[in-house]
């Protein structure tokens, strides 16, 4: 079975995988942000995605030109996230994080709902960037040039994240604040700025993920991005919830392999996939709480 | 410099008041120590004065500047600097990043680099172990580094809750040592202790808290009366 | 406190949907019933997640082996292959009455919950939200693919549609005497020690596991009653029992106040009304000469935000998790 296995990989399959892999570790970046700062599990984080691939569906319903399109897309979804942070998270500080998961996941199905009487059950296209649905030929293979690009992107998104949080003072501030929040605010860190950063943050990464996922899927509809969160979700929780670089390694790896295997593996076999990622995740919260790929010992209880 | 001023001190957690009707002054210049039993109040007096702890009845001031109803980093901007109880230092940071998170309560834009020269001088080990991750650290080198990182911030106030909780005796030394050398650069120190006998005898005051409510007020020279003292927490 | 209150409360607002749900046309019957099945599954959250303080993000995963077990052992054998080609053997030729599928389906919902319970009642908080919320998905994935013990992706379309508004009620009821038989009894209080005061209910002696597991087992148990109650109403399928009839019975629980009998089935029957309300009319409908037409989806928006409110503003919910007849002496 292995050596059949590795035959059906095949290069597309694999930069495919390695590109769901970044998106999917963009969003778990996007949401352990926030959940660092807020202790707040932000279930409707694939709304943010879905807003923000609507507004590039009407930037080229209006014919504007694609970098147009794209700052719609990000403008949409930092408005969007303020008003998120401002409206419900604000007024929830202080509540159980259970009770913040259960509203998020009442906010994610009004803002589907929303989409749904604003654009009707059947989407929209957005059609901008469809030229880089289109394959490159490298070395007599053929692979999609947005998968390239994901990675790319990925990789810079990664790297300017990391830039932010070890080489300025908000960054090291949200660093703190995941960290122990009480201490930080009495050392003058200032809350309100520190959360404003980290929704922000966590907004653009939802509009680049916008971006790269209506290039694959073009057709924008209102449950975009519903499934990919509560995977990705998973991905965090089994990478390590509290900690920046493991809940981004659980993102990863979780697209990867989601990639990998639905690609490869013939359908009986992977349509059980979503089983073995929850059981997955139910071990993982029963005997490694804190994550698969957090070190240290110096934790906090869920 | 400024004037720290508790007046008649009300704080009460949902249902249980955790202090009643507390005054007291600590000057610049001055150490200022708050002794008692466990449960006094004592650290929920030094968590009101930083915001952190609901406020009742009476006033916290700077000055003549109220501090209630001020968010903590509010008051951590005003001049006031906690050292926590149990150090609440940033384990998976290092400690030039602790140092660095201090200066989050400074009031004035310039002068970063001196401050932290200046503790560096007051405590090497900060110095000498900037690069290390802060977990790494000794509980005595944890506590001069929550200490140093207090000071960065050059505030008027330092409180300290508990700073030789968990400390060798000759670690509580060097501790000591250098919160008279605070006291000696004009700060106003309130330090909140359970070792009643060498903040007696360090402290310029010595107030004793039992129940939440001041019980007596002792000098330096009372630091070998121990009848007094006893009396006091049993009251 | 008036205890036959607290039990004769909720169960007059049974009878009394259930008389007003006889006597209106078909049509509109349908939504009483569906009200009072509803009724049923909120009441199952309130036994755990009420009791307990705890939150079972999943609880619908018991509903829907509620529906599978009902479902596959009532559609006649005749029409089994049509729906349900790959079924096992055995339960290919086994067929039961109505009151057996629902006396298995509440057996299996219980069952089910005692073996989810075993490992995840050591959690607590978040953790257990989101384990909760991975069984929901596991059931979800396992009923839609394995096909060997149900109708996979298929709706169930030939189970005897022998809920009507008296089944519902009296299901309705039955899962509200069970609820409030619980709660009264020493594992119900010891377990609302259990929420209110963690450490005193343990210095007490009282095991918080064992007490949870308990009360998620009973849960689970009503959950798949109800189940069996819904699929002998409409043709279901796994979406069905899924991720919108969880915001739905959460919401209803929530709104109105997730720690009492009375909260739970206030909420059920306010939420539905409002539901069936809005549903009506997003198809139009005319109240007092003014024609309403509401886009498709404004249900969801109202519930979704009236549950989010509830949570922001006033957490305790309608009822503010008192009991029905605590007005008076408390």
């Amino acid at each position: 079975m292995t050596l059949a296995f590795f035959l059906t990989i095949d290069w597309q399959t694999l930069v495919d995988a390695l590109a769901l892999g970044g998106i999917y570790a963009l969003m778990a970046v996007g949401i352990g942000l926030v959940f660092g700062v807020l202790r707040l599990v932000n279930f409707a984080y694939g709304q943010l995605v879905m807003a923000g691939a609507f507004a590039l569906a009407l930037g080229s319903q209006w014919n504007w030109p694609t970098w147009l399109s794209i700052v719609l897309c990000f403008v949409v979804v930092l408005v969007l996230s303020a008003l998120l942070d401002r409206i419900v998270f604000r007024p929830l500080r202080g509540q159980s994080p259970a009770v913040m998961l259960v509203t998020t996941f009442a906010i994610a199905f009004l803002l589907q709902s929303i989409a749904l009487i604003w654009f009707g059950p059947l989407g929209k296209i957005a059609s901008s960037l469809a030229p880089l649905n289109q394959p490159w030929s490298i070395g007599g293979v053929d692979i999609r040039k947005i998968s390239i690009v994901a990675i790319v992107v990925t990789i810079v998104c990664l790297a300017l994240l990391q830039l932010l949080l070890t080489r300025t003072t908000v960054g090291l501030q949200m660093r703190a604040a995941s960290l122990d929040f009480q201490t930080a605010r009495l050392l003058g860190v200032r809350a309100n700025r520190v959360i404003a950063g980290a929704v922000l943050v966590s907004g653009a990464l939802a509009a680049v993920v916008a971006v790269i996922l209506t290039v694959q899927n073009p057709l924008v509809t209102p449950d975009f991005a519903l499934q990919d969160t509560i995977v990705v979700l998973a991905g965090v929780v089994l990478g390590g919830l509290n900690r920046p670089i493991p809940a981004t390694l659980g993102g990863f790896s979780i697209g990867f392999a989601t990639g990998l295997l639905g690609g490869a593996l013939p359908t009986a076999q992977s349509q059980y996939l979503p089983t073995f990622i929850f059981v997955a995740v139910i071990l993982v919260l029963l005997v490694r709480p804190d994550g698969l790929f957090v070190r240290r010992a110096a934790t906090e209880r869920l | 410099m400024s004037v720290l001023t508790l007046d008649a001190l009300e704080v009460r957690y949902r249902a249980v008041q955790a202090v009643r009707g507390l005054s007291l002054e600590v000057h610049p210049g001055e150490i200022v120590g708050l002794i008692g039993p466990n449960g006094a109040g004592k650290s929920s007096t030094l968590h009101a004065i930083m915001g952190a702890a609901p406020i009742v009845g009476g006033d916290v001031r700077l000055d003549d500047r109220s501090l209630v109803g001020l968010s903590p980093e509010n008051v951590a901007r005003s001049g006031v600097a906690l050292v926590p109880e149990g150090r609440r230092i940033f384990a998976e940071l290092t400690v030039a990043e602790n140092l660095t998170l201090g200066l989050a309560g400074r009031r004035s834009r310039t002068g970063a680099s001196d401050a932290i020269d200046r503790v560096h001088e007051l405590f090497p080990v900060v110095h000498e172990f900037r690069g290390r991750s802060a977990g790494a650290l000794s509980g005595g080198q944890q506590q001069q580094l929550a200490i140093a990182r207090a000071l960065v911030a050059e505030p008027d106030v330092l409180l300290l809750d508990e700073p030789s909780l968990g400390l060798a005796p000759r670690v509580v030394d060097v501790v000591f040592e250098a919160l008279a050398a605070i006291r000696d650069r004009g700060i106003a120190v309130l330090l909140v202790e359970q070792r009643a006998q060498r903040t007696i005898a360090l402290a310029d005051r010595s107030h004793v808290l039992a129940g939440g409510e001041l019980r007596l007020t002792l000098g330096p020279e009372d630091a070998d009366d121990t009848d007094r003292l006893v009396q006091a927490y049993l009251a | 406190m008036n205890r036959a209150a607290v039990l004769a409360g909720p169960c007059l607002l049974i009878v009394a949907t259930a008389l007003v749900g006889s006597g209106v046309s078909r049509a509109t019957g349908v939504y009483f019933i569906t009200a009072l099945v509803s009724v049923s599954i909120v009441v199952a959250l309130y036994v755990f997640i009420g009791n307990s303080g705890v939150l079972s993000f999943g609880h619908i995963s018991f509903v829907a082996i509620g529906v599978w077990t009902a479902g596959v052992l009532s559609v006649p054998s005749g029409e089994k292959p049509a729906i349900m080609p790959n079924l096992a053997e055995p339960l290919r030729h086994t067929t039961v009455g109505n009151v057996p599928s629902l006396a298995l389906a509440a057996l299996a919902g219980g069952l089910a919950a005692a073996l989810v319970g075993l490992p995840l009642m050591r959690l607590s908080g978040l953790a257990a939200g989101i384990a909760t919320f991975a069984v929901l998905e596991i059931v979800h994935n396992l009923l839609r693919y394995y096909e060997k013990i149900g109708p996979g992706l298929n709706t169930f379309s030939s189970v005897p549609e022998t809920t009507g508004i008296w089944q519902a009620a009296i299901g309705a009821l039955l899962a509200i005497v069970a609820a409030y038989l619980y709660a009264r009894s020493r594992f119900g209080r010891q377990l609302r020690a259990t929420r209110e005061d963690p450490p005193a209910a343990a210095a007490a002696g009282v095991s918080i596991y064992m007490q949870r597991l308990l009360a998620f087992a009973l849960s689970g148990a009503i959950a798949g009653f109800a189940g069996g109650l819904y699929v002998h109403l409409l043709p279901l399928n796994t979406e069905a029992v899924y991720l919108d009839l969880t915001l739905i019975t959460l919401a209803m629980l929530v709104i109105g106040g997730a720690t009492s009998l009375w909260g739970a089935v206030v909420g059920a029957l306010a939420v539905s009304a409002l539901d069936s309300f809005l549903a009506e009319a997003e198809n139009g409908v005319k109240i007092l000469g003014v024609t309403i037409d509401l886009p498709a989806g404004t249900r969801v928006i109202v519930v979704g935000a009236l549950m989010a409110l509830v949570l922001i503003v006033r957490p305790t919910g309608l009822t503010n998790g008192r009991e029905f007849g605590w007005r008076w002496h408390r």
